[in-house]
């Protein structure tokens, strides 16, 4: 069971690059929307391997809030290129 | 608790904050800032405390990001000041030397990731007020000399530092008000 999570760990990586090597700022948006999304599937995981569903429900509103909080840091940005 | 990924995980959150800390666009570090919010809740969830993991994440992820953005956003921008006639000008393409010089002023800022905001005022002594009431950091306005159509005032010391050794337009003089206190 531990591989799976050793394998998400190694796909994490791959946003984890693109977000340090790319200097356009909406790549490194995509890459943090990519990681933040893994990172709660992975809590997901960990939660059901340990069958402990306080973690559980951390992961799913972590995974919902996310969404949110990437939407508002977007259209800021998108409102300072009309600058 | 002997489970190795946990060593892997663990090592993800020195990654991250390196890659923050190396980060010099301050709006590319605003990102990586809510890369690391992430990873961190990943490792809080991980190593078992859910209750710490979702503070990190609604607060350290969302409201840190929120409040740095517009922290961001409100001081880099070089607020120039003009003249309303000639904004309106520069919008029609009429003015060529306006233009070229916004656009050097453009080009200059970038580099030090600031942003152009242009301010119309109604004429110049609404303009010059601004200026001494600090609401504006620089002006452009037109001047009498004919080699010389137009000139640049600022009042901060470090942007007149600057634009002394980069703006070489020859179509602009450059001029620094020190402010009286």
């Amino acid at each position: 069971m531990n591989l799976i999570l050793i394998i998400m760990l190694a796909i994490l990586l791959i946003p984890l690059y693109e977000a340090w090597q790319d200097d356009n700022i909406w790549q490194k948006v995509l890459a943090f929307s990519s990681i933040a999304s893994k990172t709660s599937i992975m809590i997901l995981i960990v939660s059901i391997l340990r069958d402990d569903w306080m973690i559980g429900v951390v992961g799913v509103i972590i995974l919902s809030v996310g969404n949110a909080a990437l939407m508002l840091l977007a259209h800021i940005i998108k409102r300072l290129n009309d600058l | 608790m002997n489970d190795s990924y946990i060593y892997v995980i663990a090592a993800l959150l020195p990654l991250t904050s390196l890659m923050l800390v190396l980060q010099s666009n301050p709006y590319h570090a605003l990102v990586v800032r809510g890369i690391v919010g992430a990873v961190a809740a990943l490792v809080y969830a991980v190593l078992g405390a859910a209750d710490v993991a979702l503070t990190e994440a609604l607060v350290g992820t969302m409201l840190a990001i929120m409040l740095y953005a517009v922290a961001v956003r409100s001081s880099l921008v070089m607020r120039l000041g003009v003249v309303a006639e000639s904004e309106a000008v520069v919008k029609a393409e009429g003015d060529r030397d306006l233009q070229d010089i916004l656009d050097h002023l453009r080009s200059i800022v970038a580099k030090r990731h600031l942003k152009l905001e242009l301010v119309s005022y109604p004429n110049e002594k609404a303009l010059q007020q601004a200026l001494i009431a600090k609401e504006i950091h620089a002006t452009c306005l037109k001047s009498e000399i004919e080699s010389q159509p137009y000139q640049t005032t600022t009042r901060v010391r470090h942007l007149y530092d600057i634009f002394q050794q980069e703006l070489t337009l020859p179509v602009t003089g450059l001029a620094y008000l020190s402010a009286e206190d």
